[in-house]
């Protein structure tokens, strides 16, 4: 229990804290692995950020230890943790196959030559004389290895990682507030504003009682604290920006961007928005892409050999795509997969049984023909196959029904031979379709599979559409109401979009195939919020209240171009005109111009 | 099946059935074939990804978990487990407070298993608090396994979608109802005809939950299950009825389908409930192509603007006159 009572005065997490996991591992397995374990410093000594208002605090430090010894009591009611003596076989894929070099990063190599120089520079020049912020902002999408990079670089470059997070509120700091007066409830925001302070000021060697001052150090930070309302962020943006303006520890802060959420969702708003302003405080930024197909599959392989998994190419890809360039849950996804319901099957690792009967793999690729539709994060892929269906519109050749002579009959021009394959809805629900997104796509790519003469097809398919899209959008305004209502209104949209587009489509192209591209329109409103932000941003008014639409027409229709007329030559000057360029880039939607350079091929949707 | 799912005496005779049919094991969980056979695996090997469940309601996603959890922990269910659902508090706070303090707890399980929390409802949580959850679920998974249930997996932000393994479900088929039904009528004895249990299919739309409270709902209050007594006790209008508007309507009769309609509607059914049945009809009903994709479309329409309010009867019937004319638009001549 002597661990726990440094922690009081150290550190505000318990003993399950850990700088990465694998330092975990090494301290289980000590024999094992030694090439890992031994090549990041930050596994001997694990940093130690001091809580400051714990280390403040150092006159409570007896009554802390009283509170403490009843909490100790309270913990040996409890034994060893399950997890402390766990075999490798019961850790999650994601943990166990963590990338341990640069050549197993799985993030494209440009994007880690350029953090891993950055961090280079940052090491090598003495501090306080390097030009610019030492703050490095990686963004990017959710698990494309955002996080596993500065690792990786960090352990490579022999420096001592030290991580953010946000403090945790553990059983005896409870305790301990509530049964010292002295000590006053302080916010998660505060916490950080407390913990940035301290680093700007002191950096991180002062803080660290093993003086361990020779080993570089970096600063991770990679649990922004969440922040409540505007006036929170705008703490918070603040003291970032102070920290990039001012700190002289290299430091990473690591933003997830929100790919096509809700633009509705103020957080993804003001991402942007903080990354633009560490922006412009001097940060540098690296913007991590959605990891390839080819990158995720080669990893999936790699792990399935090392799990003595035998999985089909056809299988990987499809996780691999399903995943949405998101190798996190494209490895979480693996896992889940490579449970084989047959007993037989299923070889853990410490059982290594190195062939397999040939009969029993095939039995299990037929059994899992439905993985894509039921896995995967991406849903869009599971749509591609009833969007297929949708816009290649197979029919029967001839009216095989005999048609009823009481029954109804439509004249010629809206008469539609039967369909080749299950009813639209049927096809919908199997494909856990969305209303939205397939009308997006459908929208999107239907006016390749017209024929080229048909424009009363066009007309026909663009008005049913329209329809759909405006079902959608009372659909979302009623979202708050009673669940019958979605169901009625979405499914009324999908139907219209769908059977809309298979009437409306009387003349299909002759067979072609199409690659289905993802809608323009989401790459669209993304750039237009982006734009949005931007412009805002460029306002020089410091009352920053939610953005209104008047507002940034007024901005750009009058604001700027007097601005440009004028020959407005200022210090903010600069930022315009490069944040100009940069708006135009994006206007231009050349983004797959920045995933070409990779040398793995292109995602074609 | 049903015997290992009820607990003999316990509750008495109002325990709602859904909670007295509720399979306690995995493998006795219908339909979702794939994602039960998985699920199956974890239960009997331990190690169980962070998992999201993501499907329509009543389709066995919560009980899928429950059950999941119970064959893995046992008897350290109670010490082992965190329930949280919508009805708790689940703001940032709970999140970072109680979640990470469980995360933290100790407690001795066999290898391979861990500690569980249960997050139903989840896309119900605000996207801050499941930010609060997203470095929790990273940095406790040696010792705690999160798996989450919802209705759309679009509405768990992206960074908690990334941690986990996505497992989704379906409608149950009606078939796989009827199944399940059949075991629950053999076990209460309760009378009934055939068509009375496909009205109960007919009124669950593919939700189990849906089809065990009104198959309960109809045994108690008429202690017979027949078409009539079903629509009745659920409250919807007999879809029979519907049905022979639609038929009026292609065959021209006009009056006679608002005729229909004004019955309904005397019998006290709302316009939502109306139209909400009228679709399930259409999207059924043999009917020309363009007929039905118009027909949908106007009923889309309808509903809608009963959403904005206005509820009228004389929507209804507008909306019947529309079919009408595009049933006039189609004719051929
Ligand atoms: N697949 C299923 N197999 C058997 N019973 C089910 C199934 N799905 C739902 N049920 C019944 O319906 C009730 C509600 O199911 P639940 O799992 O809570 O649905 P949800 O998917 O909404 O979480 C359960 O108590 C159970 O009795
Ligand atoms: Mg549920």
């Amino acid at each position: 229990m002597g661990k726990r009572d440094a922690i009081v005065l150290s550190s505000s997490d318990d003993d399950d804290y850990r700088p990465s996991p694998r330092s975990k591992r090494s301290y289980e397995k000590p024999k094992s692995k030694s090439s890992v374990t031994r090549t990041n410093p930050s596994r001997a000594k694990r940093p130690r950020i001091p809580n400051s208002r714990l280390a403040k605090q150092s006159s409570n430090v007896d009554e802390m230890r009283l509170a403490f010894r009843d909490f100790d009591e309270v913990l040996n009611g409890f034994k060893v943790s399950a997890g402390s003596r766990k075999s490798n076989t019961k850790e999650l894929w994601v943990d166990k196959h963590r990338p341990c070099s640069l050549e197993e990063l799985a993030v494209n190599k440009k994007k880690v030559e350029e953090v891993k120089s950055w961090f280079e520079e940052r090491l090598r020049t003495p501090k306080g004389e390097t030009g610019g912020s030492s703050v490095l902002v990686i963004s990017g999408p959710a698990g494309v290895g955002k996080s596993a990079t500065v690792h990786v670089i960090a352990s490579k470059l022999g420096a001592q990682l030290c991580e953010w997070n946000t403090p945790t509120p553990t059983i005896w700091q409870e305790h301990v507030h509530n049964s010292s007066a002295g000590m006053s409830y302080t916010s998660k925001l505060d916490e950080f504003e407390n913990f940035v302070e301290r680093v700007r000021n002191y950096g991180l060697i002062s803080s660290s009682l093993n003086g361990n001052s020779k080993s570089s150090i970096i600063l991770v930070i990679d649990d922004l604290p969440v922040t409540n309302g505007r006036s929170a962020f705008e703490r918070l943006q603040r003291c970032l920006v102070l920290l990039a303006r001012s700190t002289r520890v290299p430091t990473a802060i690591l933003i997830t961007d929100y790919g096509n959420e809700d633009s509705s969702d103020l957080t993804a708003r003001w991402m942007e928005e903080l990354q633009l302003s560490l922006e412009s405080a001097g940060a540098s930024k690296v913007a991590f892409n959605p990891i390839t197909n080819n990158s995720i599959k080669r990893t999936l392989s790699r792990i399935c050999k090392q799990e003595l998994c035998n999985v089909a190419a056809e299988e990987i890809d499809l996780i691999a795509k399903a995943s949405g360039g998101d190798i996190r849950h494209a490895i979480t996804s693996l896992q889940l997969f490579c449970l084989k319901p047959n007993a037989e099957l299923y070889l853990s690792s410490s059982n290594s049984t190195p062939s397999y009967p040939k009969e029993n793999a095939n039995e299990l690729n037929t059994s899992s023909g439905g993985f894509s539709s039921q896995y995967g994060r991406d849903e869009t892929l599971t749509l591609f196959h009833a969007l297929g269906k949708f816009l290649h519109n197979k029919r029967e050749t001839e009216n095989v029904v005999a048609s009823d002579q009481n029954a109804f009959q439509v004249g010629e021009k809206f008469s539609r031979l039967p369909f080749k394959m299950d009813s639209p809805e049927k096809i919908l629900c199997q494909a856990h379709g969305q209303s939205r997104p397939i009308t997006d796509f459908l929208h999107e790519n239907v006016l390749d599979f017209l024929s080229d003469e048909a424009v009363d097809d066009a007309w026909t398919v663009a008005s049913y559409l329209g329809d759909a899209d405006l079902l959608l959008a009372t659909f979302r305004r009623t979202l708050t109401r009673h669940s019958e209502t979605e169901n009625v209104l979405q499914s009324a949209a999908a139907s219209v979009a769908v059977r809309g587009v298979l009437y409306g489509n009387f003349h299909p192209s002759p067979s072609r195939w199409h690659a289905i591209r993802k809608p323009k329109l989401w790459q669209i409103d993304h750039s237009s919020s982006h734009n949005q932000n931007e412009l805002l941003r460029q306002r020089f008014t410091t009352d920053v209240g939610p953005p209104s639409l008047s507002e940034v027409s007024v901005i750009a229709t009058e604001y700027r171009p007097v601005l440009k007329w004028v020959g407005y030559r200022k210090a903010g000057d600069v930022g315009i005109l490069e944040s100009e360029d940069d708006s135009v880039q994006r206007m231009s939607m050349d983004e797959d111009s920045e995933i070409c350079e990779d040398d793995d091929d292109i995602e074609d949707w | 099946m049903a015997s290992s799912s009820s607990s003999a005496a316990a509750g008495g005779y109002d325990m709602p059935w859904v909670e007295k049919y509720r399979p306690n094991k995995v493998s006795d969980i219908v339909g979702n074939e794939d994602a039960v056979s998985r699920l199956q695996v974890i239960a009997r090997d331990g190690n169980m990804p962070n998992l999201i469940l993501s499907g329509p309601p009543g389709t066995g996603k919560t009980t899928s978990i429950l059950a999941l959890a119970h064959e893995l922990l046992g008897p350290n269910y109670r010490e082992a487990v965190l329930e949280l659902n919508a009805s708790d508090d689940r703001g940032i706070d709970v999140v970072r407070n109680k979640i990470k303090m469980f995360a933290q707890k100790k407690v001795t399980l066999p290898p391979g298993r861990h500690k569980i929390v249960i997050l139903d409802e989840a896309d119900s949580m605000t996207s801050g608090a499941q930010q609060a959850l997203r470095r929790t679920m990273e940095i406790y998974s040696n010792s705690t396994r999160f798996a989450l249930a919802c209705n759309t997996s679009s509405k768990v932000i992206e960074p908690i979608q990334s941690r986990c393994a996505l497992v989704r479900f379906s409608r149950l088929s009606d078939q796989e109802i009827l199944g399940r039904l059949m075991v629950v009528v053999g076990a209460e004895k309760v009378p009934y005809v055939p068509e009375g249990l496909e009205a109960i299919i007919f009124t669950a739309d593919g939700d189990m939950r849906q089809a065990l409270n009104n198959l309960q709902a109809t045994y108690s209050g008429f202690r017979f299950v027949n078409q009539e007594n079903v629509f009745k006790v659920c409250d919807q209008p007999h879809p029979l009825h519907v049905k022979n508007m639609v038929r009026h309507v292609l065959e021209g009769k006009f009056d006679d389908a608002c005729l229909g309609l004004k019955q309904l509607y005397d019998l006290g059914y709302s316009p939502t409930d109306i139209i909400t049945t009228l679709f399930r009809i259409i999207k059924n009903y043999d009917m020309a192509e363009y007929l039905k994709l118009e027909f949908m479309k106007e009923t889309g329409f309808a509903h809608m603007r009963i959403c904005d309010g206005v509820g009228s009867y004389l929507q209804l019937c507008g909306l019947l006159a529309k079919f009408s004319v595009a049933r006039e638009t189609a004719k051929a001549t």
